[in-house]
C-alpha cells in the first residue's frame, strides 16, 4: 500500500464511491493503470429482511419481501407469493396470472432501461443516459396508470392480483411500447455501432461459456456468454406457459453482448406484452379462498428476475407466520465473475465489468452465520438478539467503548 | 500608464476575462444539457460555484506540502490569466505582443495542465496518483499534435514564401487577409488543433483523467475551497484563451471597429458549439486509447497537411 515504494497499489471501490449507487467494498491492485488482483466484500446494505418476515404473518411478509428490491419489486413479490400459493394448494385465475406477467415484463423493461443508462454513464457516454432515462419515463407512468405506483407497484396478494387491466390501461400501454420498442432499436444502434462506445465495451470482460458455466452466472451476463439459462423457458411459472418469452442467446461474452442481450430482452419484452394483451384471459382476479394458516411444508420458488435467477425458499410450521423465508439474488451468483473478469484489465475498465453484471448490492446482502463443526446445536438468535448482535458490532468497530452492556445498549 | 493597468485588471484581461471564461462555461454546461435534454444551470450558476468555493475553508490533507497544495491552484490560475495577455481576446489587439509569443502562449496554457498534475501527484490520495498520472500521460499524447497543429499556419505563410513570424497578432491579420480561409486550405490541423483544444480542457472524451466513475475527481480529488475555486477559474479562463487562439490562427477577423470585435467573439462561440457538439457525441476514452489516438492518427494528420503543404508548393 505504500505508494512511494513501489508502482502496485491498492484503489479502493466503495463503499462510498461516485461509480457505485450502493454500497460495497472492493480493493483493486493496480500495477500502474492495469488490475492484478480484484477483492470485494459485500455486506453493507444488510437490513434483516429474511428474519423480518419470520415475525410478521404471510400476508404482512408479501410486503415486506416486495421492499427487497426498489427496481425489482414486483419479481421479489411474485417468488413469494407462488411459492406460498403452492404451498396452500390454491387456483389462482389465469387473469390474474397473465397481469402478473404483463407486470414482471414492464418492469423488465424498466430495470433494463434504467440499466442501459447506468452503464452508459460508467463509460462516460452521458448523452445516452439522459435520454435513457428519459423514456424510462414512459414505462414508469404506464406502471403508475395501472396500479398507481411508480416504483412498489403491490400488484401481488396471496392468490391473485389487486387491480384489473382495463382497456384504457391496455391502450395506453400498447401505445407507450409503440414509442419504447422504436427508441429500444434507436439504442441498439447506437450500442452496437458507435465506434467510441464500441472500444469501451467490445473485447471488454470477455467471459467465455465455460467460465460462465463454472462460475454459475445467471441472467443476461450469462445469456450474454451463451449458457441459455432463463427460468422463464427452463421452468415457466404464472403464464408463461401460455405466452412463453423466447431466450435471447449471444455468444461473444463480452460487455457489448451483455449490452445487446438486454436490448433484445427489451425487444421481445414488446412482443410478449402486446400478445399477452392481444389474449387476456377473462376471469376472476382472485382464487376463492386463500387460507390464512398453512400447513407444515417447505418449498423452492425460482422466477427470472431482470438480473437473473432470484431463488426462495420458504417453509412453514402450520402457523400464520413463515418460519423461514430464504432468499438468493441474482447479484450474489453474479458477483464472482466481476472478480475474475477484472484481473488483466485497466483500471477504467472496472465500472464497466462491474455494472455488466447489473449488480443490486442491498438485494443480495445477507448475514451468514458459520456454524463451528464441532457444534452440533445451532443458535436460534431472535429478532432482539439480533439487534443487540449488530450495535455490539458497530460499537466495537468504532471502538466506541470496550465493556459493552448488552441489557443497557437494548434501551439505546 | 492607467490605460494599461485597466487592460491588465480589467478588460479585456483580468476580471473581464474571468468573467467571460465563467459565461464561456456556462454556455458550455448549458449546451450540453440541452443537448441531452436536460434543463441545464442558469447563466450565473457557474459565477455563484466560484464564488461559493472562493469562501470555503480549504482544508490542506495530511501527508503534502501545505505551500505547494495552496501555491499550485494559485500558480495555474497566474499562467492561464498570462497566456491570456499575448492573444487577441474578443478581436481586440493583444496587451502584449512580441516575436515568439506563440511559443509563449503555449507554454503557459501547458502551465495550467502541469500543475494540476502536480497538484495531484503531491497528495498521498491514491486517486489523486491515479489522476495525475493520467493528467500527465494525456498531456504528453495531445501536447506535441496540438502545438504542430498551432504553428502550422505560421509554416503554410514560409512555405507560400510570404513573410511569417510565430507572433499571434500578425499571424492573425495574416490569417484575416488571407485570400483563401486557412479553414478551406488547412482543414486537416484546424480539427487537430480544435479537438486538442478539448484535450487540454480535459473536456469529454478526454475526460479520462477526471472520470468519475473511476477515479472520483481525478487529481483534485483532494481539494476543496479557494484550491479548487482557483483550478476552476484558470480552466475557464484557458477555456477563452483556447477558442481566441485558434479562432486568431485559423480563422482570423482580427481588425479594427466593435463589428471586428463582435464577429471574431462569435466566430469563438461558434467554435464553443462545435465543441460541445463533439462532447454530446463521443463516449469517454481509456487513458490508452486516448494516447493510442494523438499518436497514430492525431500527429500522423499533422505532418500529412505538412506534406500536402510540401507538394502543393513544389508543384505549382
Amino acid at each position: 500500500m505504500n505508494a512511494s515504494t513501489t508502482d502496485r497499489f491498492v484503489i479502493p471501490i466503495g463503499p462510498q464511491h461516485p461509480a457505485l449507487k450502493e454500497p460495497g467494498h472492493f480493493e483493486f491492485t493496480v500495477e500502474g493503470e492495469t488490475v492484478i488482483d480484484a477483492t470485494v466484500r459485500l455486506g453493507y446494505a444488510h437490513r434483516g429482511i429474511e428474519k423480518g418476515a419470520e415475525g410478521r404473518n404471510w400476508t404482512q411478509s408479501l410486503y415486506l419481501l416486495e421492499r427487497i428490491c426498489g427496481i425489482c419489486s414486483h419479481i421479489h413479490s411474485t417468488a413469494y407469493v407462488i411459492g406460498v400459493e403452492q404451498m396452500a394448494e390454491v387456483e389462482v385465475p389465469g387473469r390474474a396470472q397473465a397481469i402478473r406477467e404483463v407486470i414482471a415484463e414492464l418492469e423488465r423493461i424498466h430495470s433494463h432501461m434504467l440499466w442501459l443508462g447506468v452503464a452508459a454513464h460508467d463509460a462516460g457516454f452521458d448523452s445516452l443516459f439522459m435520454y435513457t432515462w428519459r423514456d424510462r419515463e414512459t414505462v414508469m407512468d404506464l406502471l403508475e396508470t395501472i396500479s398507481g405506483n411508480r416504483v412498489h407497484y403491490s400488484a401481488n396478494i396471496l392468490g391473485g392480483v389487486k387491480f384489473d387491466l382495463t382497456d384504457e390501461a391496455a391502450a395506453a400501454i400498447l401505445k407507450g411500447i409503440d414509442f419504447l420498442e422504436e427508441r429500444t432499436r434507436h439504442y441498439r444502434e447506437v450500442v452496437s455501432q458507435d465506434a467510441f462506445f464500441l472500444q469501451r465495451t467490445r473485447n471488454v470482460g470477455t467471459m467465455t461459456r465455460e467460465e460462465a458455466l463454472q462460475l454459475g452466472v445467471v441472467g443476461p451476463t450469462a445469456r450474454a456468454s451463451g449458457v441459455a439459462r432463463d427460468v422463464r423457458v427452463d421452468a415457466p411459472y404464472i403464464a408463461y406457459n401460455e405466452f412463453p418469452a423466447q431466450i435471447q442467446l449471444l455468444g461473444a461474452g463480452d460487455l457489448e453482448a451483455r449490452f445487446l442481450v438486454r436490448i433484445d430482452e427489451m425487444l421481445d419484452c414488446y412482443r410478449l406484452i402486446r400478445e399477452l394483451l392481444a389474449g387476456m384471459p377473462a376471469g376472476e382476479l382472485t382464487a376463492k379462498r386463500m387460507p390464512r394458516k398453512l400447513k407444515p411444508g417447505e418449498v423452492i420458488s425460482r422466477v427470472e428476475a431482470p438480473r437473473g435467477e432470484l431463488f426462495y425458499y420458504i417453509r412453514s410450521t402450520g402457523g400464520e407466520q413463515p418460519d423461514r423465508v430464504k432468499v438468493r439474488t441474482p447479484t450474489l451468483c453474479n458477483m464472482g465473475s466481476v472478480l475474475t473478469q477484472t484481473v488483466g484489465h485497466n483500471l477504467a475498465d472496472v465500472p464497466m465489468i462491474l455494472v455488466g453484471i447489473d449488480p443490486c448490492f442491498s438485494c443480495n446482502d445477507r448475514a451468514v452465520s458459520v456454524r463451528r463443526a464441532g457444534r452440533a446445536e445451532g443458535q436460534a438468535w431472535s429478532w432482539a438478539d439480533l439487534r443487540r448482535y449488530g450495535i455490539n458490532y458497530y460499537r466495537r468497530q468504532l471502538n466506541l467503548d470496550t465493556d459493552h452492556r448488552p441489557t443497557d445498549l437494548l434501551t439505546y | 500608464m492607467a490605460l494599461d493597468l485597466f487592460n491588465l485588471l480589467f478588460f479585456p484581461a483580468g476580471l473581464g476575462l474571468i468573467g467571460a471564461g465563467l459565461l464561456y462555461q456556462w454556455a458550455d454546461r448549458k449546451l450540453l444539457a440541452r443537448f441531452q435534454n436536460r434543463l441545464g444551470p442558469r447563466w450565473f450558476q457557474p459565477f455563484a460555484d466560484a464564488m461559493k468555493l472562493l469562501g470555503k475553508e480549504e482544508i490542506s490533507p495530511q501527508g503534502s506540502s501545505p505551500v505547494l497544495f495552496a501555491f499550485l491552484p494559485m500558480l495555474a490560475l497566474a499562467g492561464a490569466l498570462t497566456a491570456a495577455l499575448y492573444v487577441p481576446l474578443f478581436g481586440l489587439a493583444p496587451v502584449f505582443s512580441f516575436p515568439g509569443d506563440l511559443i509563449v502562449t503555449l507554454y503557459l496554457m501547458s502551465l495550467l495542465t502541469m500543475c494540476i498534475g502536480l497538484a495531484g501527484a503531491q497528495t498521498r490520495d491514491r486517486f489523486s496518483l491515479a489522476g495525475a498520472l493520467r493528467v500527465f500521460t494525456q498531456m504528453f499524447a495531445y501536447e506535441a499534435p496540438f502545438i504542430l497543429a498551432l504553428l502550422t499556419p505560421s509554416v503554410a505563410l514560409m512555405l507560400a514564401g510570404q513573410p511569417s513570424s510565430w507572433q499571434i497578432s500578425e499571424l492573425a491579420t495574416a490569417a484575416a487577409n488571407a485570400p483563401v480561409s486557412h479553414l478551406l486550405t488547412l482543414p486537416i490541423t484546424f480539427v487537430v488543433a480544435l479537438v486538442g483544444l478539448m484535450g487540454k480542457l480535459e473536456l469529454p472524451p478526454f475526460d479520462a483523467p477526471e472520470a468519475e466513475t473511476e477515479i472520483v475527481a481525478g487529481a483534485l480529488t483532494e481539494y476543496s475551497g479557494r484550491g479548487l475555486a482557483l483550478f476552476s477559474l484558470a480552466r475557464a479562463v484557458e477555456l477563452v484563451v483556447g477558442l481566441t487562439l485558434v479562432t486568431a490562427l485559423y480563422l482570423g477577423g482580427v481588425g479594427s471597429g466593435p463589428l471586428a470585435a463582435v464577429l471574431f467573439t462569435l466566430k469563438t462561440i461558434g467554435l464553443l458549439v462545435v465543441i460541445v457538439v463533439l462532447q454530446t457525441l463521443l463516449a469517454r476514452l481509456r487513458i490508452d486509447q486516448t494516447v493510442n489516438l494523438w499518436w497514430r492518427i492525431g500527429s500522423v494528420l499533422v505532418l500529412a497537411q505538412w506534406l500536402l503543404l510540401i507538394l502543393y508548393r513544389v508543384l505549382r
